[in-house]
Order: C-alpha cells, then sequence, then structure tokens
C-alpha cells in the first residue's frame, strides 16, 4: 500500500498510455534515499500488470559498480526478452541500439526500470544519455530512480541528466516526504506521536516504516530503529541478516548456510520479521539504508571473514567486479591482486573508463605481488584511461613506471609503445612540446628495428602533431613514410591513416583543393568499410579543414554530416565542435542570424567550457557582436583568447584578430601591437596560408608590416599588396562578404560608396560609420541607406528566420518539428507561423505554402 | 538577466494610435518578446517620432534582434546599460 502517491502515480501511468500510442518517455524519479521510489515504481509495473513487458535492472552499490549492470540484470530476465544481449561480446554501441530495438512493441509497451542510477557506472551513464535521446519514438517509458540528494555538483550524472531533461520527452518526478496525516494512517492502532515522528524522519517513507514498526518507544536515530529491530530477532536469524549484509545487492539462500552458518529455518524467521526480503534465488534488505546500518555495525574480524568466506563461495564466477569488491573488504592484498586486474580489463572494454581506473589502481596498489610483466601491462592500460578522464599527471606517471620497466628489460619496442601514448596525454596536457619530444624518441627507438605496424602508426601520430602546429615539410615525410611502410606491411589501418594525413597537410597548407577532395575520397572509403569511428575522424577533418580554407561548401556540408553521425552515437565532444565550425563559417560568410543558433547547439553538447568547441563558438559570436557593433562581442573574445592560449594556433588566430579588429574599429589602433604580436610570431613559424594571411593582415591594418608574406591566403595578399579591386573580387568568390567591404573601402570613392552599402547591407553598423566618417572628410556628405538586405531579398517583407519557418511548413512540417529542427521553442515557432500568416494575409498554412510559392519565396 | 538600450530610427515617423489597433499592435510586440524571453521595459520617442531609445531586459544582443525581426522593428544600436541615479551613493555613506 502506498501513501500520497497517487498523483505520481497516475503521471507516470499516464506516459504508459502515451507509450502505447508511440509517444515514448523518460521519466526521472528524484527523491533521497528511502523517500519510496522503488515502491513507486514497483507498484507502476504491478499496476501495469501483463498490459506492458516489465524490464527491471538496478545500478551497484559496489565501492566500484559492475560496468552496464542494469543490463546485466535485463538480460539475466527470461521474461524481459534481453537473453542475447550479450551474446558474442558485442561493443557497447550494438548493446544499446539491440536495446532500443526492442523497444517499439506496439502492442504492449516496454516499461523499463532503471533503478539508482546515482551509482551507474561510465557506460551505463553512456546508456542512459543513447536511450534517452532516442526513447521519444518508440513505445516505452524508461524509468529511471536516483537520489537527487547525492548528486553533487561534480558528479557525472549531472552532465546527464542536464542533457536529458532538456528532451520534450523527459518528465521529471520527485518523490515528496509524507505528510503527518499519512504517518498516523501507517500507525493504525498504534498509539505513536506522528508529528514527532515526522520531525525525526523528515517524513521518509522508509524512515517512518522502520520506526512504526519498532513498536511505541521513538529510537533517537533511525540506524537505532534498524539496529534495535535486528537485535529483536534469535540469534540465528541475526546472522542471516548480518550474512545478507555484506552482499551490495543480494546474497544467493545457497551461501547463507557457508557464510554464517545458520539453519535453513533461520532463513525464514530473517524474512518473517520483514528486515529481509526474497528476491527469486536470493535474499536481500528491504532498502540499501538498512543493508549499511547493519554492515557498519559489524565487528571488523567478523566482516572481514565473511568477505573471504564470500570469495571462496564465487570462486570460479565471471562476475569480476563483485569478486574484486570482495577482495577489497576482505582486505587481503593477495586477493586484490587476484581479482581486481581482471574487473580493470572488462571495466575498459565495456567502456567504463572511470570504474576501470578505480580497479587498476585497487591492483596495483599491491603491484609486489603481480608478476612485474603485468604490472607494466597494468600501468600502460591505467595511463591510457587516465588520459582518457583527463587525468594527464597521473597518467603520464603511470605510463613513465611502464616505460622504466621496459626500458630495463631491453625491450625497446614496448618502451617506444609507452612514449607513443605520453606524447598522446602530453598534447591533451596541453604540452604540444612535450608531445614532440616523446613522439621523437618512439620513432629514434623504433627505426633500427626496422618497419612495423607500430613505427607506421606512430609515424601517423607524429604527423599529426606537425600538422597540428602546421609545420609542412615534417608533416608530409611522416605521413609519406608511414604510407611506405603500410603498403609494405600489407596493413589497412596504417595505410588509411597515413593517407588521411597526408590529405590533412595538403588541405592545411599545400592544394587545399586536392586535399579535400583526398578526404572525400577517404570518406567514401571508411563508409565502404563500415569504419564509424574512422568516418568521423575524415568528416571533422573535411568540415574543420574546409572552414579554415574558406572552401565553405564543402565544410558545411561535411560538418552537417559529422554533426549528425556523432550525435546518433553520441560523440558529445565531436558534435560540439562540428557545430562551433557551422559557427564559424556563418559568421565568416556574413550569414550572422544564423551564428547563435550553432553556438547554443555547441552549449547543448559542450562538456567542459574550456575546450575548443567552447574557444571557437565564442570566438565566432564574439566577433560577430564586434563587427555588429552589439555589446559582449568583447568579453567572449578575450576569454576566447585565455582559453586559447594554450591551444594550437589555429583556435586562437581568429578570435585574437577579432580583438584586433575591435581596437581598430574603436579607434584604438595603437593598442593592435600589443593584441597581435604574439600571434604573429607564433603564425610566421608555420606554414599556414590563411594563418599568415587573416593575423599579417590586421598587422598590416596595424601598420606593423608593409606587406603580405610570400605564403600569405591569396584574397588577403591581394589586398596587402595594394590590388583593392583583385582583393574584393576574390573574397566575392569565396563568399565572405565583410571582408568584400574591407577591400572596397581601400579604394577610390565609388568603391567607398559601395563598401558602405556592403556595411549597411550586412549590419555591421562600426566599419560603415568608419567608412561614412572618413567620406565625410573627403567631401562626400551622406551615403543613403540602401534597403536592409533582408527586405530586398523576400518581396513578401518577411525575416530571414520567417522565410526558414515557412520554407519548413512548405515542407509539411508540424510546429513541433520545426522548433526541434531549428532549436527554438514551440511558443516561438508558433509566434512565426502567425506572423507569416499575417504578412501573407491568410489565414491558413496551406494557403501561405500556395502564396508562398507563387511569389516564389519559397520552392515549388 | 542583461539590461539593453536599443536605439531604433522610423524614417517615416512612428504611429501607434490610441485606439484598440494600437493596443492589439503593442501587445502583439509583447507576445512576440515573450518568445526570446525579451522584456520591453520602456522607451523614449524624440518629438518627432524618427527615433526611439529603448529599455529591453534580454539574455543576449541575438535575442534582442531576433525579437525586433519578429515585430518587423528596426534596430540601429544595441548597448548595454546599468541603472543611474542621483541617489546612487546615497546609501554608501
Amino acid at each position: 500500500m502506498l501513501f500520497e502517491r497517487d498523483e505520481l502515480l497516475a503521471d507516470l501511468t499516464a506516459l504508459v498510455e502515451r507509450a502505447r500510442d508511440g509517444e515514448g518517455s523518460l521519466a526521472l524519479v528524484a527523491g533521497e534515499a528511502g523517500a519510496g521510489k522503488t515502491s513507486l515504481v514497483s507498484e507502476l509495473v504491478r499496476s501495469a500488470g501483463s498490459s506492458v513487458v516489465a524490464v527491471v535492472g538496478a545500478c551497484d552499490p559496489l565501492a566500484t559498480p559492475r560496468p552496464l549492470s542494469p543490463l546485466l540484470d535485463f538480460a539475466s530476465d527470461p521474461a524481459a526478452g534481453f537473453m542475447d544481449l550479450f551474446v558474442g561480446d558485442p561493443n557497447p554501441t550494438d548493446v544499446f541500439s539491440a536495446v532500443l530495438d526492442r523497444l517499439k512493441d506496439t502492442i504492449r509497451p516496454t516499461v523499463m526500470v532503471v533503478e539508482d542510477v546515482h551509482w551507474a557506472d561510465d557506460a551505463t551513464r553512456d546508456f542512459l544519455r543513447f536511450i534517452g535521446r532516442r526513447v521519444g519514438p518508440t513505445n516505452a517509458i524508461v524509468v529511471c530512480t536516483y537520489r537527487d540528494d547525492e548528486l553533487t555538483i561534480e558528479h557525472p550524472l549531472q552532465v546527464v541528466l542536464g542533457q536529458l531533461v532538456r528532451l520534450s520527452s523527459t518528465h521529471r518526478f520527485e518523490v515528496p516526504p509524507l505528510s503527518v496525516s499519512a504517518i498516523e494512517t501507517l500507525a493504525g492502532d498504534r498509539i505513536i506521536d506522528a508529528s514527532r515522528v515526522r520531525e525525526i524522519t523528515g517524513g521518509n517513507a522508509f524512515y517512518v516504516t522502520e520506526i512504526v514498526a519498532g513498536g511505541e518507544a521513538l529510537p533517537p536515530t533511525v540506524q537505532d530503529a534498524v539496529l534495535a529491530r535486528v537485535g529483536s530477532l534469535d540469534a540465528q536469524a541475526r546472522r542471516v541478516v548480518e550474512a545478507v549484509s555484506i552482499a551490495p545487492r543480494s546474497l544467493e539462500i545457497e551461501f547463507v548456510k557457508p557464510l554464517c552458518g545458520a539453519a535453513p529455518d533461520a532463513v525464514d524467521s530473517a524474512l518473517g520479521s520483514g528486515v529481509l526480503v526474497a528476491d527469486g534465488s536470493a535474499l536481500r534488505f528491504r532498502h540499501e539504508l538498512a543493508r549499511t546500518a547493519v554492515e557498519t555495525a559489524l565487528l571488523a574480524p567478523s566482516r572481514i571473514e565473511m568477505h573471504r568466506t564470500m570469495l571462496r563461495l564465487l570462486e570460479g564466477s565471471s562476475d569480476s567486479a563483485r569478486l574484486a569488491h570482495h577482495a577489497v573488504q576482505a582486505g587481503s592484498p593477495e586477493l586484490v591482486a587476484q581479482y581486481a586486474p581482471q574487473a580493470a580489463r572488462e571495466a575498459s572494454t565495456r567502456g567504463a573508463s572511470r570504474e576501470a581506473a578505480a580497479f587498476y589502481a585497487a591492483a596495483l596498489e599491491h603491484f609486489d605481488l603481480i608478476d612485474p610483466d603485468e604490472v607494466a601491462r597494468l600501468r600502460a592500460a591505467y595511463g591510457s584511461d587516465l588520459a582518457e578522464l583527463g587525468r594527464s599527471d597521473e597518467s603520464l606517471q603511470q605510463l613513465t613506471m611502464a616505460a622504466e620497466f621496459y626500458r630495463a628489460e631491453g625491450d625497446e619496442m614496448s618502451d617506444a609503445d609507452m612514449l607513443r601514448l605520453m606524447s598522446r596525454t602530453l598534447w591533451r596536457y596541453p604540452d604540444p612540446d612535450g608531445a614532440r619530444r616523446a613522439i621523437d624518441r618512439a620513432i629514434a627507438l623504433l627505426e633500427p628495428h626496422g618497419p612495423s605496424e607500430l613505427l607506421g602508426i606512430t609515424l601517423v601520430q607524429s604527423s599529426s602533431l606537425h600538422m597540428l602546429t602546421r609545420r609542412r615539410a615534417p608533416a608530409a615525410d611522416d605521413a609519406r613514410r608511414a604510407a611506405e611502410m603500410g603498403a609494405a606491411l600489407g596493413s589497412q589501418t596504417v595505410k588509411f591513416r597515413a593517407g588521411v594525413s597526408d590529405a590533412c597537410v595538403e588541405v592545411g597548407m599545400g592544394d587545399s583543393t586536392a586535399g579535400l577532395a583526398a578526404l572525400e575520397m577517404y570518406r567514401r572509403e571508411a563508409i565502404e568499410q563500415g569504419d564509424t569511428h574512422h568516418l568521423v575522424w575524415v568528416l571533422g577533418m573535411l568540415g574543420s579543414g574546409g572552414g579554415e580554407v574558406r572552401a565553405y561548401a564543402t565544410g558545411i556540408e561535411a560538418l552537417e554530416a559529422a554533426a549528425a553521425l556523432s550525435a546518433s552515437i553520441d560523440q558529445d565532444i565531436n558534435t560540439a565542435y562540428s557545430y562551433a565550425w557551422m559557427a564559424r563559417i556563418a559568421f565568416e560568410q556574413g550569414r550572422w542570424d544564423d551564428v547563435a543558433g550553432h553556438v547554443a547547439h555547441v552549449e547543448a553538447f559542450m562538456l567542459d567550457k574550456l575546450d575548443v568547441a567552447t574557444v571557437t563558438a565564442d570566438g565566432a559570436l564574439g566577433r560577430m557582436r564586434v563587427r555588429r557593433g552589439d555589446p559582449g562581442g568583447f568579453d567572449l573574445l578575450r576569454r576566447a583568447s585565455a582559453a586559447g592560449s594554450g591551444l594550437e594556433l589555429q583556435h586562437v588566430w581568429s578570435p585574437i584578430c577579432g580583438l584586433a579588429e575591435h581596437a581598430w574599429l574603436g579607434g584604438r589602433g595603437e593598442e593592435m601591437a600589443s593584441i597581435l604580436e604574439a600571434t604573429w610570431d607564433r603564425s610566421i613559424a608555420t606554414d599556414s596560408p590563411w594563418a599568415h594571411g587573416e593575423v599579417g593582415f590586421w598587422m598590416w591594418k596595424a601598420g606593423l608590416i608593409d606587406g603580405p608574406t610570400a605564403i600569405a591566403a591569396e584574397p588577403f595578399a591581394l589586398q596587402m599588396g595594394g590590388d583593392w579591386g583583385a582583393a574584393a573580387e576574390a573574397w566575392r568568390e569565396i563568399g565572405c562578404p565583410y571582408e568584400v567591404g574591407l577591400a572596397l573601402a581601400d579604394g577610390d570613392e565609388a568603391a567607398m560608396i559601395e563598401a558602405v552599402r556592403t556595411f549597411d547591407d550586412l549590419g555591421a553598423r562600426p566599419a560603415a560609420t568608419m567608412l561614412r566618417t572618413r567620406l565625410k572628410e573627403l567631401g562626400v556628405d551622406h551615403v543613403p541607406r540602401g534597403p536592409s538586405r533582408a527586405t530586398r531579398a523576400n518581396p513578401a517583407g518577411l525575416t530571414p528566420r520567417q522565410l526558414e519557418v515557412l520554407g519548413l511548413v512548405a515542407a509539411g512540417m508540424s510546429n513541433a518539428e520545426i522548433a526541434d529542427e531549428l532549436y527554438l521553442s514551440k511558443k516561438t515557432v508558433e509566434h512565426h507561423v502567425s506572423a507569416i500568416l499575417t504578412k501573407l494575409e491568410v489565414d491558413t498554412r496551406a494557403r501561405a505554402i500556395a502564396v508562398a510559392r507563387d511569389m516564389g519565396v519559397v520552392a515549388t | 538577466m542583461p539590461r539593453y538600450l536599443v536605439e531604433r530610427t522610423f524614417p517615416g515617423g512612428l504611429e501607434i494610435p490610441s485606439t484598440r489597433d494600437g493596443r492589439k499592435a503593442l501587445l502583439g510586440v509583447v507576445d512576440r518578446n515573450a518568445a526570446e524571453q525579451v522584456t520591453w521595459v520602456r522607451s523614449f520617442v524624440t518629438n518627432d517620432r524618427r527615433k526611439t531609445f529603448c529599455i529591453y531586459d534580454g539574455p543576449s544582443p541575438e535575442a534582442i534582434r531576433r525579437a525586433a525581426g519578429s515585430s518587423e522593428l528596426p534596430v540601429d544600436a544595441i548597448s548595454e546599460v546599468s541603472v543611474l541615479d542621483p541617489y546612487f551613493y546615497v546609501g554608501g555613506e
């Protein structure tokens, strides 16, 4: 029987009914420990009965949780239909997709329960993100319970919840405390001071039940209440309860006797007391709070003894996380050394880096008990996981120790492999110079051993490092050597990666058209091979590379594909970075109304505020504001430049140029030198034409250099060389209207007037005002404002956004679909649609589409 | 939420009749602003009715521009502002 949960239950039941009609949802049920989340969810499942498929799984309260524990639960329930989920050792993404596929039963909707997600491991959190984003169009309700009072700001679940609550398919529920009158009802005939109970327990359903069950005398704390109840059991039953308390989830009945020697009927009396409940062929506490209360009250020697017995009982079990947990609790170094490495490797394979790291750490604490070869392997794997988690210092420490071992053994190949991994960690640190030194040493160690796949991969990594610092000759050399080695060894992987590296060198520092064409070829190859990992990489290179060299059509198409693909496999950092580059391109192309929309996407996917995606997005939004003369641009650019100072040049040069432009437009040309100089020095140390070009251009505007460098990108070089007409033409060709204006502004009077019109058209107020003042000095008093670009382009007087909405209306989309597509609220879309109807003087969507087609506003 | 001063020019002069239609027009602006989380606080209109200086609260300059766009209002310049009045320092004495 549940008290005061009718409303919650009704809401959840309504979601089950909607799932039946194809409107799936994610229900987040929050409450403190003991609030009654599980009871609520069990009641939901019970009342839905056989009209639904119920699947229940839980996260582990183990010190280090078992990766994908809830999914393992699904797979172990014959009625759930997930028995084959892990057959054939599939990778996590395949498992997730398999689960999703089964949520589309239209006859019996699925109620999928994931309990206690505050304990979820990394891989389970990935699962929640995956399923939460896709449950909308299914016939399922996924119910997750969690203790919201245990979620600190840094709790890794926060990020996932933060992203999921934005979705319209996500619903959040709070399980409220019980009221005094509910406590009275619960107490029944017993005479109890309900307000006092409410005070002690805060209305926590579990605490209330414990205290009410304890009888008349109110215990001072809830733990006392639990222990008092256990204390009232006979000695045999008490031993059963104590034995069950050392098993974090539940204890198989057959283990009870070996653990504590209690007779079988003692199990019955423990169950009869209500302290324990039966769960299939296992026993567990009615609540985790009670289990911890009993476990903490155990005397250390008997607790340790029981954990050791558990390990003997579990011997040969494949549940390595459970074994490792008892080994740690048993306080036996030998047992930890025996079980933790396997648990670590399994967690790593399932993509649970955090849990893997915890197991590696536990194992390595007793490195002296492990075979030294194995220790080195563990350190290498631990180091890689730590790097994944951004714990660079610890990563380097582990990899260094592994490298030292191999060095002492004279194993140069493995030593080099460690250096290669260290180089990768150092790059993320970020310490580009350290990364360079490590990779050079790795190559020097490997070369005497002749061609090998390891040397091939190391050369590719070296090429990428040269590429990222924009040094052409060494980047191309390493890529070429790697390609030859890949061909000689017949290694498809080495050949592919070497080829992509070589193409990237061409895009950024050579024949960019040929480079982009080569990348398109590798893109097709990755699609043919079905290699998603390679495809994401190639698309990212096409998008950001195409963007950097201002090959916008190629760049945008690749970025849209990259964003869609990365989002579909939940690679959020790549998704965010793709949108950041879309923002930068929209800024450069003068599509300023689109910039903020792309930046909103970056914010939605970004986890870490200091990443390259944020720097790129801040740069684009900041520069756009500076060019519009809107407030806030300077702050964004300063933030981007500061955050980017440790990153490679290509991430910082645009925001730095934005700061220089801000000073120039504000008539403070004298500030430009100090803004630009350091970045200029970095630029000319590279072979990047567009860094030479754009940074050089602002150096030239500031009067700090006289002309372009030899490799500066053409349109910038033309203008610095004095040929403003050709520069304007080149910019028009590329599609950068603001730069066309900047070039024309260097021209004769007619060109300057055209430049003012260009700036007016863009809404580039500061540049337009500056140029009007100069024209006035030349005696041209008044340059009239032209009609704004928007009105000229759309005869119906629709704004660009309204035009966009109308296009989607014409494509048959509903307001909700348009809202999703344009990343707007449904309300905004409704407003746009009603504004469109008013402007077109019609009263239905169908009429609006017809009128728009007649006017040629949208394609027929 | 930041506060902005938005300058607008109406070459033909701003006409808002004090009738039911005028009231409807203004409320329409308010509704469309709300969709962008933008609040129109008040405006100052020059005597020739060709320029307005409007105080808005909004999340970003882009939101101010989007709101203006959906109500077809021109935007010359946006500045971020805060309130200063003659008694600003009195509390600090």
